[in-house]
């Protein structure tokens, strides 16, 4: 989803807010390295217990309906689960659920639940709960996941651990959408009675519980023996903390602040010749420019067009990751179903394309436009200058990042914005949010019909049909020729660690921590 | 002019005001005397140490830092010197007048004065581009607002004392003009006092530009200043931990020599600021005690403006 910004902004805009914390940072590092090494190893087992201290970032809202980030999904795993969770590939496995079948024309389906499943408040799990969970989902007028939900015709509980679920037309993608924020089973207990407390009190049945929670400095949660799969948690606990900035985080996790944390690109190696552990796990994310089609000049596509042949994505990589990534005109990493190897090297920088489409749109003499971006340093201004080698002479204005969601995904008025792609549990879901009509990242609010009946065709394959990977391949091939989205690099999740951590699964989609202990 | 003059004189003005003219020179001239384009982006050489092409090496854009930071001084030192210009007008003239205007008027812009003197600076510039829009001006003005407290207290502080010197009660009473009085028995006097507070309040603006562009409020990207470049080295500190100190030992040096100067300033004008009283009572009848008390009761509240302002 598009909060990915949130990963990429969040390490400068606090590093400028601490700078006296900076020097207080770098005196408490120096302190603690005085007192050598058994110091930081003792960071996440001070009490006996193994507490992951993970530096990330906190959600918009422990309500899964209601967030409306979609990085929330890392955070709101921890204490949700759904009926499906992904494997480290992307690919729907059972979770509260052991199985589901599909009817014949794929327009029901039948999940079977786990025997005794128990919200982490000790209530029963049971198929009338998942009932009123999804359809809370689906129904409620303010809900942020009903748009995934359009094609639950009903959501029926015939006996306790049997879910059916009535779709409108044959939606094989379902099992991967519920494993997401989409399908997270809220305890209805909670929603009935408090559902605005949801927003700092999850009540859900994931691996952990939430024990306490201060908005924008910590979530302290601990263990719920009662999850399905509680044998597979290792810590005692986890507390989460706001994504770290750059200048500390390697000191913060020498110090024990922080025995798992994100780290830029910038920091891997610092991490290194600290001691640290650093794990580059490839994710989903896509640095993306979200173009508005229905803006000038960007309503002429060829302009588009040679915004995309502008842009030298290898310099953008290696300056601003660098290089942890790789160059991608498309929305999905290589490795996944969905990516279309046709369009590898689909617009490779050619400046002097870029120069004679512009005259061929009658911009031979160059042309202004506004660069939005919440974060001004670094990659906007690094596009800047090549778009100004290509005579498009682009203002940066700098929004604050709070509004970054209403200004660039509900109103729609910017002409072009500086941002990253999340990725999605499900790929047609990407589709949705990247090129739907209500697609949040699809300012023109345009869907070109062909993409329209490729994405239709993908949602009718099943997913273990032979033909799904090429069904889909198409509507990616078809996407990234005929929207008007730039898809600049992909963005691995690089995560430092303590060597008293062991290592960390590598889910491309949600960050999980099954297996993963602190010793 | 006779302060000044003594001030000129003393060794440490000369330093502070030789270190200040070099940044007043960068701030008009940075941008000619820049050995490279400061926003030409070079990806393929970024963070690299000093080098005879780069002679303080390069940014995370392969920039080059030299001439960023003499590009960036006018941009930081405009913006003090707009700030503070905004506050001697919204200050001084006030001041002033709120010994001449009666009794309503001076309470009345004491009270607006001790409100201004509660809010945050820094906070305060937020708020205004936050109201009006990201610019430098706007955030600079809404300094100047914040600063014209220390205009107003201090330049109605000096002038307090001469309004009752008998000297300036006698050219009353020869009927001279409130506005010739001002020009010419007032203006001079309270001359050196501002001449202080300007030096100070030169200073403290420039930390708050620093501070603002810092935050990256007030200035459009790429445009370099000495806060925002502090702000996107600490980023880098891994790769090039000295490059901070370069800003810091600019915005350091150039706060350091305008305090420097309103020391000097202030130590030179002393002896004079005290000649009003002293001229008052020995060109006076002696008349004595009933004049004195008065001059007494003007002297503490004088130093007790003084105090709010120090504080």
């Amino acid at each position: 989803m598009n909060r990915a910004t949130v990963s990429s902004s969040l390490p400068s805009s606090p590093s400028r807010r601490s700078f006296l914390g900076l020097g207080l940072g770098a005196g408490a590092a120096l302190a603690l390295a005085a007192c050598g090494s058994s110091k930081g190893a003792s960071g996440g087992t001070g009490t006996g217990s193994s507490v992951l201290k993970w530096g990330w970032a906190l959600p918009t809202s422990w309500d899964p309906v209601f967030s409306s980030a979609g990085w929330d999904v890392h955070t709101l795993s921890l204490v949700y689960a759904g009926l499906t969770k992904l494997d480290p590939h992307g690919a729907a496995v059972p979770a509260l659920a052991s199985a589901w079948k599909y009817n014949a024309d794929g327009t029901r389906v039948t999940f079977t639940l786990r025997p005794g499943l128990k919200f982490s408040d000790g209530a029963a799990l049971d198929a009338t709960a998942v009932k009123k969970s999804l359809d809370r989902g689906r129904t409620d007028p303010k809900s942020l996941v009903a748009p995934q939900l359009t094609s639950v015709k009903a959501v029926s509980a015939p006996d306790p651990t049997t879910v059916v679920i009535d779709l409108t037309h044959a939606d094989y993608q379902l099992p991967n959408l519920l494993a997401g924020k989409t399908g997270m089973v809220v305890n209805p207990a909670a929603f009935t009675t408090n559902a605005a407390g949801l927003a700092s009190k999850p009540a859900g049945s994931g691996p952990f519980t939430l024990t306490s929670y201060t908005q924008n400095a910590k979530a302290v949660l601990r263990r719920n023996p009662t999850y399905w799969d509680a044998a597979a948690i290792k810590l005692s606990g986890v507390e989460v903390y706001p994504l770290p900035d750059a200048s500390t985080v390697v000191a913060a996790l020498q110090s024990g602040q922080y025995n798992v944390a994100q780290i830029p690109g910038s920091q891997v190696e610092a991490a290194k010749a600290a001691g640290l552990e650093v794990q580059v796990i490839p994710s989903m994310v896509v640095a993306t420019l979200d173009v508005n089609s229905s803006k000038a000049p960007f309503d002429n596509p060829k302009v588009v067009e040679a915004l995309k042949y502008a842009i030298d994505r290898e310099a953008l990589l290696k300056t601003q990751a660098f290089g942890h990534g790789e160059v991608s005109y498309q929305p999905f990493p290589k490795g996944y179903a969905g990516y279309d190897p046709n369009s590898a090297n689909l617009f490779p920088y050619d400046p002097d394309k870029a120069k004679e489409l512009l005259a061929q749109a009658g911009h031979a003499g160059g042309l202004d436009v506004t660069l939005t971006t919440a974060v001004a340093q670094g990659e906007p201004e690094q596009i800047q200058a090549q778009l100004k080698k290509v005579g498009i002479n682009a203002k940066i204005e700098v929004i604050p990042q709070a509004q970054f969601t209403q200004i660039i995904y509900i109103q729609h008025d910017r002409q072009v914005a500086v941002d990253q792609f999340a990725g999605r549990d499900s790929a047609v879901q990407a589709f949705q949010v990247l090129f739907g009509e209500e697609g949040l990242m699809n300012p023109g609010r345009t869907t070109p019909p062909e993409l329209t009946a490729a994405v239709d065709k993908v949602t009718r394959t099943p997913l273990d049909s032979p033909d799904y990977p090429t069904v889909l391949q198409a509507a990616t091939a078809t996407a990234v020729r005929s929207t008007p989205n730039v898809f600049l690099y992909t963005v691995p999740r690089i995560l430092a660690r303590t060597k008293s951590v062991s290592a960390l699964p590598e889910f491309t989609v949600v960050q999980r921590f099954e297996g993963v202990s602190v010793g | 002019m006779r302060t000044l003059r003594r001030t000129g004189r003393m060794p440490a003005a000369r330093v502070a005001l030789a270190v200040l003219a070099v940044v007043a020179l960068l701030a008009v001239l940075g941008g000619v005397l820049a050995p490279q384009d400061p926003l030409a982006q070079d990806t393929t050489r970024v963070l690299q140490g000093p080098s005879g092409a780069h002679l303080l090496g390069t940014d995370y854009l392969g920039r080059d830092v030299l001439s960023r930071l003499l590009a960036g001084t006018g941009r930081s030192v405009f913006g003090a010197v707009e700030s503070v210009g905004a506050a001697m007008v919204l200050g001084v003239v006030p001041g002033l007048a709120s010994l001449w205007l009666g009794r309503s008027f001076e309470w009345s812009a004491l009270r607006v004065v001790d409100a201004l003197m509660t809010l945050p600076f820094t906070l305060f510039a937020i708020a205004a581009v936050g109201v009006f829009g990201n610019g430098l001006h706007q955030a600079m003005l809404a300094l100047g607002v914040l600063l014209a407290p220390l205009f107003f207290r201090v330049s109605r502080a000096a002038a307090l004392g001469l309004k009752q010197a008998q000297y300036v009660e006698a050219a009353e009473l020869m009927g001279a003009s409130r506005g010739r009085i001002l020009r010419t028995h007032i203006a001079a006097k309270v001359l050196p006092t501002i001449a202080v507070t300007t030096a100070h309040a030169l200073a403290t603006a420039l930390l708050t530009v620093a501070s603002l562009t810092f935050l990256g409020v007030g200035v459009q990207p790429p445009a370099p200043t000495w806060g925002g470049m502090l702000a996107s080295d600490l980023g880098y500190l891994a790769q090039q931990p000295w490059a901070p100190a370069l800003p810091g030992v600019l915005i350091m040096i150039t706060v350091g020599a305008l305090n420097l100067l309103a020391d000097a300033v202030r130590d030179s004008g002393a002896a004079q600021a005290a000649e009003p009283a002293a001229g008052g009572s020995a060109g006076g009848t002696s008349t004595g005690a009933p004049d004195d008390v008065p001059a007494a009761r003007d002297a503490r509240e004088r130093k007790a403006d003084e105090r709010v302002v120090t504080v």
